[in-house]
């Protein structure tokens, strides 16, 4: 990383023989830039939204003071305007008439090998949470232009190491951390032991049981939050449904998504569907995660290879819905702890939530606070698109990032007494929360929004 | 690739630090680990909690979650915490020679 | 030269524009919409996603909810520019009598109007476009991404407007409407423009036209393409939302059934 000494930040790359494991060539830095231009040309022509944030930007500027990683590092290239720039000076340069012969004027250029590191950086510096085409007059999707540059970088060699063995992980196991089934049942026999020890309740989670509904987990669910996966159990022993989770897929999250919208992406929905019909599923029901229910709902009925024609629903529209039918008794008096909510940006922006979650919260506990801004209109955690990297100068950035969230938590009053709750319905947002609160000491518990139905659903009594 | 040498043996590790394979841990891997995560000498606390992440990973290839290392262990998570400072996922994984965590986490 | 601008010119700028534009609404057609990005909460109707790209178009609502500064100045420009283009149709079309011909006022009022409305828009618009050059300079981020192409456009639209306001504040530099009329007859019967016309003798009209001629030919190879771009790209993100999305590919085949989980139309029973 030569470029780093400059003072370019960027995450660790994949090695070649992480590549290897998720079926990349690595491409020779002399050969980059020409197979760049190639790639890049398949890109614009065919994705139309692509170009036409290429070609319709009148760059006013709006997006910059509503965009959380500038407003948290005042980096000029976290202006989303400018980031999605890095692409569009080259897309210009090549593939427009104006860039061809007026490249100085219009601020287009040349592609440098150079200008792929800076599109490493800043690509990996975008959460992708849209906030700034909700602002754009234009409606102009700079995540699309992330995406696209994140494509471009992938298809070179350039990845994450976090992605990439993400990537590896998914198609070894079926999950991101790389949990093999006897560690998925082991750690359903101890969630079981839990939920007895906590509301003496006999519920069972079932791995790989033929059934009605598959559960999707998240798999961080199984190493980090232990209550979402009791909260989603709790819900379905209450209803008494014939459900099941897959040992193949204990996976809400798609990072196809975010790294590679071709093969990965592909790949990951069609193991939902595989395992759908290989367990003679009637409903798919997916766990709290953003950017995995995106592409759950948005993107997965048009990436299959095979007919699915199965309904797959999310488990908040599934409480609410059975909330409004009134049989869930939850008792919002047992949870009086202050609590605000963290609207995940891919929920809000990207799959029409923000009513359901508001349906779940209230009646799940008494004391909701609405943080501002809200519902469509709320700001990234800071981790969106999983820039979960820990290393010091990445995790730097993902705390400046967090520093919108720091304060509008704190607006909220909920952290006062160090008692509060910060509900994040999404595994990339606990992930981003946990450390987050830490830094920006706030007095709060992060939780998921199941968690709080689960604890609703069947208080623990205290003596 | 890099690697560390631990009382005389080059143990190969990835760009985060973390050992390639994990067969390859000692006890003095551990140590040599423990200055770069913040503590200062591994007392038997810190031992219980490596012996049972290693025994963990082996028996089901990965680490434990975290509510059940503690619960296990017998520590809370803060008492996990007090112990490794950059947290279980991290801290005690790499002192323990077991993969560096992946996903959401 | 003027014989230049005034009788060749038009024929060139407008089929350079023409050409121009379907090249790039071609290309944009030819790229695909791949996936659903539409922006949530969206209208699930399509009356509903028309009212919202008009009410985008119109009053700018997305730009009004982020940057009020921004709004005032840029909405103000865009209406006035679009009030003047609507007057030069009226004007010279109508010799400025609209509002006699639909009975609102005598002919002598309703010029007199014509006249007032062109010279107040004017200045408005010219005031819009000050402002947004200054912005452009002055605020920092908005400079940063900045290339000089953005500041050409801005002072190409000053410069059109500064001729055009000098021809209406100074008597002699103007041109009334008839003498207009009759050179724009011209144009469309492609018949000879003659020496004698007072087109060809009026410098600051010259100025004025070929500028605006100018500007129509680099139209398409600029920024200024954001005009039918936000069309193209509202209808992706603010279309209605239905599933499955309709004309994705391959929505046909992993899409039936996939429709009840929609945001509003959310679970069921067990099936």
């Amino acid at each position: 990383m030569p470029l780093t000494e400059t003072g370019l930040k960027q995450p660790v790359k994949a090695n070649e023989k992480d590549l290897l494991k998720i079926n990349m060539p690595v491409i020779p830095d002399d050969q980059k830039v020409e197979v760049a231009l190639k790639h890049l040309n398949e890109l614009g022509e065919k994705f139309r939204s692509l170009m036409l944030t290429f070609e319709s930007c009148v760059k006013c500027g709006a997006c910059a003071e509503n965009c959380h990683t500038y407003l948290g590092t005042r980096d000029p290239y976290n202006i989303p305007a400018n980031r999605a720039d890095l692409l569009r000076k080259v897309y210009k340069r090549y593939f427009t008439p104006e860039g061809k012969f007026f490249p100085g004027l219009i601020g287009a250029k040349d592609l440098e090998l150079e200008d792929l590191e800076k599109m490493y950086s800043y690509f990996y510096q975008c959460n992708e949470c849209r906030r700034c085409s909700l602002v754009c007059p234009f409606g102009l999707d700079t995540c699309e232009a992330t995406m696209a540059g994140r494509q471009l970088l992938h298809w070179l060699g350039m990845v994450p190491k976090l992605h990439a063995s993400v990537g590896a992980a998914m198609a070894k196991t079926g999950n991101h951390t790389g949990l093999p089934k006897a560690a998925t049942v082991d750690t359903c026999e101890f969630l079981e032991e839990d939920i007895m020890d906590e509301i003496g309740v006999d519920i069972k989670i079932p791995v790989d049981k033929p059934a009605d509904i598959l559960y999707i987990p998240s798999s961080a669910d199984f190493m980090l939050n232990p209550n979402t996966m009791t909260g989603a159990a709790k819900f379905f022993h209450y209803l008494g449904v014939n459900w099941t989770i897959s040992s193949e897929i204990v996976e809400a999250g798609n990072f196809g998504l975010l790294f590679d919208q071709r093969a990965t992406l592909r790949a990951n929905c069609m193991r939902v569907i595989d395992e759908a019909l290989k367990l003679g599923i009637k409903k798919v029901v997916w766990g709290e995660c953003g950017h995995g229910w995106r592409a759950g709902k948005m993107y997965l009925p048009g990436m299959l290879d095979r007919p699915g024609r199965i309904p797959i629903v999310h488990i908040h529209d599934e409480v609410a819905y059975y909330i409004e039918k009134g049989a869930l008794k939850l008792n919002p008096d047992s949870i009086t702890r202050p609590v605000t909510l963290h609207d995940p940006c891919n929920f809000g922006r990207a799959c029409n939530m923000c009513d359901t979650l508001r349906k779940v919260m209230n009646a799940s506990v008494s004391n909701f606070v609405e943080m501002t801004p809200n519902r469509e209109r709320n700001f990234c955690c800071g981790g969106g698109s999983a820039i979960l990297f820990d290393d010091p100068e990445m995790y730097d950035l993902r705390i400046k990032f967090s520093a919108k969230k720091a304060e509008q938590v704190r607006a909220t009053g909920v952290d006062k007494d160090g008692e509060g709750i910060l509900c994040a319905p999404c595994s990339i947002c606990k992930a981003q929360l946990y450390p987050m609160v830490e830094e920006h000491k706030l007095g709060v518990e992060v939780k998921g929004l199941i968690d709080l139905v689960g604890l609703s659903l069947y208080p623990v009594k205290h003596d | 690739m890099a690697f560390i040498e631990v009382s005389g043996q080059q143990i190969e590790v990835d760009e985060d630090g973390f050992l390639l394979n994990p067969d390859t841990w000692t006890e003095d891997v551990a140590k040599y680990f423990c200055k770069e995560e913040g503590i200062d000498e591994l007392n038997d606390d810190h031992w219980k909690v490596i012996k049972y992440l290693r025994d963990y990973f082996f028996q089901f290839g990965i680490a434990p979650m975290v509510r059940k290392l503690c619960k296990d262990t017998g520590f809370s998570l803060k008492g996990i915490y007090e112990l490794f400072p950059t947290g279980p996922a991290k801290g005690a994984c790499k002192l323990a020679g077991l993969p560096k965590p992946t996903g959401c986490v | 030269m003027t014989y230049f601008i005034l009788q060749i010119l038009p024929y060139i700028s407008v089929a350079v524009l023409t050409i121009g534009l379907l090249y790039r609404l071609g290309r944009w057609a030819s790229g695909r919409i791949v996936h659903n990005i539409t922006l949530t909460p969206a209208p699930t109707t399509q009356t509903g996603a028309v009212v919202d790209i008009a009410a985008e178009a119109i009053l700018f609502k997305s730009l009004f909810k982020a940057d009020k500064t921004l709004w005032t100045g840029s909405w103000i420009m865009h209406m006035s520019l679009f009030a003047i283009l609507g007057g030069h149709v009226m004007g010279i079309g109508l010799l400025g009598l609209q509002f006699y011909y639909i009975g609102l006022t005598s002919a002598e009022t309703s010029e007199y109007l014509s006249n007032l409305l062109g010279t107040s828009m004017g200045i408005v618009v010219l005031l819009g476009l000050l402002y947004l050059l200054y912005r452009r300079m002055a605020i920092n981020e908005v400079k940063m991404i900045s290339a000089p192409s953005d500041y050409l456009h801005l002072l190409m639209l000053i410069a059109i407007i500064t001729a055009g306001n000098l021809m209406r504040f100074v008597p002699e530099w103007g041109i009334h409407y008839e003498p207009v009329r009759d050179y724009v007859a011209h144009l469309l019967t492609f018949s000879a423009v003659t020496p004698e016309m007072e087109v060809m003798h009026k410098p600051v009209f010259v100025i004025h036209l070929l500028l605006v001629q100018v500007l129509m030919m680099y139209l398409p190879f600029s920024k200024l393409l954001h005009i039918p771009g936000m069309f193209a790209h509202r209808w992706i993100i603010n279309r209605p939302y239905v599933e499955p999305a309709p004309g994705m590919p391959g929505v046909t085949v992993g899409g039936s059934g996939h429709n009840v989980s929609g945001g509003h139309s959310a679970s069921g029973e067990v099936q």
